[in-house]
């Protein structure tokens, strides 16, 4: 539809699949409106090791399509920032040496440049564009560096730490309870142990092959739940929810124990990913939905909802570790503590009278919707974190 | 209560295109029907059975006509790539359809190519929350009827769409429908007395097989397009931003297929066409008197003049059981020519068929779907619904048999003068043994939105009635 639209300006040496994209973008913005209701502009910026937009204009406030053009023979960043304190209002990642992409945004009144990041060089900002007046555009944020991570991370390892000594203990006393066949006991000891690593957060991959032995489900093992390679808490929960004797059950017990204990006695050794800390934030309660609140992760207990449980305590341990990062750069950072916190009540509501956990399948269809619902509202308000607290070159 | 201003509904021909047949029924399956292709014009049938046994004599006596029949037209060549980029240019084409008005736009539109309805149970916390809820819906509605490029989210967020529909949303004729069910008047927002008088929760009729986690819902959402994508585009749309007010239970997606041959009216999976005769919606005297609730109607509140009641109706036709089935007496079922649409009695595709003057039903059965649907009398004129159907493909059932079926709705003034009325009078028609109503529900969809302050329910949960 538009192929035969070409935008006035394009520079010469962009490729033919790149003008079918700007051509593309500009009917876009050409024939509907946009959001902010000005027409929108569409310009080539063109960057390279030489500069960084150099002769760039803004026509003024309103929608603006930049269409950024890398000349360099490496790749790049380029980011519009605010040259007051370095907020990015806009951002091009990993721009290939000679394509093209577009950089929306809605520009208010302020000041504008250019940034480019080349690998192994600093950054290169271009001329500085002021649009004056009381225009409100889209906001700048401040980027957060790998530097602002570390203290977050430091604290958040230690963290860890303490609470893999905590479920070293809790495992010992559960393997404990299984040799020695008291099963009852047991079953009130595998919750305890099992809630205080699902607290740990270990969603993808946190803790790398260990997770795997440690909490790993019979999904994807040849056999399924008789497969003989399957470990840890699930095999457990499997084992004393369904009639297999102490006997059966104790190998896999202390399995569980050693390799709890060879991650306790890994982890001061292991790093976190700095980008980790704030995917986390949306992917614990992401896999909570997907498969404790789905009843797909129950091996016999009834205790997602428990588990949902500690990953929210999971979660909010994450955000109280990046809240000074956050508070500044995150207007949603209310209405997230609003939605763990109605999260979290409506699972108490779902425990029995007596405190026992309820499995999903014994919720009520109203009860179960709104603790659906408040997961994935809560889920739409973290998921910013991760884009706003992503390492960024500065 | 508003008297047909034509008294015989008859079948008047609106020839619009979609869906909305003749009367009513829900029951689904279209009612119209056609001929088959052999015997356009036959003016008696061969013959005739008595058809309350249904199913079981059919099964038997079927000869399958269709299945020996073979393929007059076949293409003897792929589609060239000059004919998909045409196909794919017209993608997205159709032109907005304006959103704000006294009545939702969704309504009167003949039925879409696609379409989707989901139903919902309200999770928001309190009036507060659910008027929050209606608004986010009504400010998605908007954006997404009119198409435009979504704001970009920077570095603050993930992007704020889902891209599905490229870089810039098309309206691609776009229509939002939203309607309440009765029990979003339970204690829970404080609406008991604003209950519309004629909503309740959808009755159990004797022909129906109704799957509870398939029936009802706090709200209705209907979403037509000219595409699947465009619908789906939508729904995700409006879920993501409507995660913690409302939680889907059911959802059902339909299509409308070409009608074929052209000119005629598109047909449903029993191979009839669906919808020929529907009250006229460019008529407004029709509508006034068959589809709007009106200002001031006795026992209504206030609030919902301007709205109409929407029944939805999950229809499975047991096709495989169908297609074994003689064609006279798939035709004396319907009423109408399979391969036509022609009423039995008629040579044409539009005509009024004349009951009064086939009193014993010698050419067109007393139990024929049309006949029961729309008597075409003086008194039960106003009993005539605007119906939409669709057609649903959902996979296989558990003995492989095709899940496939009739995604019917209606919108009418009064619920139990139209709908329950024409589906009262199908009760126990033959075409039952072939169709399975399993899920649905009643609802009201509500007035339009006048302007760009105005939202869905407003008059509901603003309002004083």
């Amino acid at each position: 539809m538009g192929a035969n639209v070409r935008p006035a300006a394009l520079h010469p040496r962009l490729a033919p699949k790149l003008a079918a994209s700007a051509a593309a973008l500009a009917v876009a913005g050409g024939a509907v409106a946009c959001g902010g209701g000005t027409p929108a502009s569409s310009a080539v910026v063109s960057v390279s090791n030489g500069g960084c937009g150099a002769g760039w204009k803004l026509a003024g406030p309103g929608w603006h399509t930049f269409q950024v053009y890398n000349a360099a023979a490496e790749g790049a960043e380029v980011d519009l920032v605010d040259p007051a304190n370095g907020a990015i209002y806009a951002e091009v990642e990993a721009l290939g040496p000679g394509t093209t992409s577009p950089m929306r945004l809605n520009v208010g009144s302020g000041s504008y440049e250019f940034r480019c990041l080349f690998e192994d060089a600093d950054a290169i900002t271009g001329p500085t564009v002021t649009v004056g007046g009381h225009a409100r555009g889209t906001p700048a944020i401040v980027p957060v560096t790998r530097n602002d991570l570390f203290g977050p991370a430091r604290t958040y390892h230690d963290w860890i730490a303490a609470g893999l000594g905590t479920l070293a203990g809790q495992t010992a006393t559960l393997a404990a309870d299984v040799r020695g066949g008291n099963l009852a006991k047991a079953k009130a000891d595998w919750l305890t142990a099992h809630l205080t690593y699902e607290r740990l957060g270990a969603a993808y991959d946190a803790f790398g092959d260990f997770d795997g032995q440690i909490n790993g489900t019979a999904a994807g093992l040849d056999g399924g739940v008789s497969s003989p390679d399957w470990t840890g808490f699930y095999r457990l929960e499997y084992g004393l929810w369904h009639g297999q004797r102490a006997r059966q059950l104790t190998g896999v017990a202390n399995t569980l124990v050693s390799d709890v204990r060879g991650l306790r006695d890994a982890w001061p050794a292991m790093e976190i990913d700095l980008l980790d800390m704030g995917l986390r934030t949306h992917e614990i309660l992401e896999n909570a939905l997907q498969f404790q609140l789905s009843g797909q992760d129950d091996y016999g207990s009834g205790t997602t909802l428990a588990t949902v449980g500690a990953n929210i305590d999971g979660t909010r341990e994450l955000l109280t570790v990046l809240h000074p990062l956050l508070a500044p750069r995150y207007a949603g950072l209310a209405a997230v503590t609003t939605w763990l916190d109605r999260l979290a009540s409506l699972l108490d509501k779902a425990k029995r009278p007596n405190g026992a956990w309820v499995p999903v399948s014994g919720l009520s269809t109203s009860l179960r919707e709104q603790i659906d619902a408040a997961t994935s509202q809560a889920l739409e308000e973290l998921s910013p974190i991760a884009v706003i607290t992503e390492p960024r070159r500065t | 209560m508003p008297e047909p201003a034509d008294p015989a509904p008859t079948g008047s021909v609106p020839s619009d295109s979609g869906p909305g047949d003749s009367g009513p029924g829900d029951s689904g399956p279209g009612d119209s029907g056609p001929g088959e292709t052999g015997t356009p014009g036959a003016a008696e049938p061969a013959r005739r059975r008595v058809f309350l046994l249904g199913g079981l004599g059919a099964g038997v006596a079927g000869a399958v006509a269709g299945a020996a029949g073979g393929y007059a037209y076949r293409a003897t060549r792929a589609a060239s790539a000059g004919q998909q980029a045409r196909a794919d240019a017209e993608a997205g084409g159709l032109p907005p359809v304006p959103f704000h008005g006294r009545y939702q736009a969704g309504i009167l539109p003949p039925a879409a190519r696609q379409t989707a309805v989901i139903s919902f149970n309200a999770t928001a916390d309190g009036r507060g929350e659910l008027i929050g809820l209606f608004r986010t819906i009504t400010d998605r509605a908007r954006f997404l009827t009119a198409g435009g490029t979504p704001p970009p989210a920077g570095i603050g967020g993930a992007p704020s769409d889902s891209g599905t529909l490229g870089p810039a949303v098309v309206p691609d004729g776009l229509t939002v429908t939203l309607g309440v069910g009765s029990t979003l008047f339970d204690e829970r927002y404080g609406l008991s007395a604003r209950l519309p008088a004629r909503l309740t929760p959808m009755r159990t009729f004797p022909d129906d097989n109704l799957d509870p986690a398939q029936t009802g819902g706090d709200l209705v959402l209907q979403l037509s397009a000219g595409h699947p994508d465009t619908v789906m585009h939508a729904l995700r749309d409006i879920a993501r931003h409507t995660r913690g007010g409302m939680q889907a239970i059911w959802r059902m997606d339909g299509f409308t297929s070409p009608a074929r041959p052209a000119g005629t009216v598109p047909r449903n999976q029993l191979g009839f066409m669906d919808g020929i005769s529907n009250p006229d919606p460019a008529s407004q005297a029709q509508m006034d008197e068959l589809v709007w609730i009106q200002p001031g109607t006795a026992g209504e509140p206030a609030w919902t003049a301007g709205g109409s009641y929407f029944v939805v109706r999950l229809i499975r036709m047991l096709v495989e059981f169908w297609d074994r089935v003689d064609i006279a007496e798939q035709e004396n079922m319907i009423g109408r020519r399979r391969a036509t649409g022609y009423p039995l009695d008629s040579n044409a595709i539009h005509a009024t068929p004349d009951f009064a003057r086939d009193p014993s039903g010698a050419v067109i059965p007393l139990t024929s779907h049309i006949r029961l649907a729309n008597p075409r009398t003086a008194k039960t004129g106003d009993s005539r619904i605007l119906r939409r159907g669709y057609n649903y493909d959902r996979g296989i059932d558990d003995v492989g048999n095709l899940d496939i079926g009739l995604l019917f709705t209606c919108f009418q003034q009064d619920l139990k003068r139209q709908f329950e009325a024409v589906q009262t009078r199908l009760i126990g028609e033959p075409l039952v043994d072939y169709i399975s109503p399993f899920g649905g529900g009643y609802f009201l969809a509500l007035p339009g939105v006048r302007d760009g302050s105005d939202y869905l329910g407003r008059s509901l949960l603003a309002g004083t009635g």
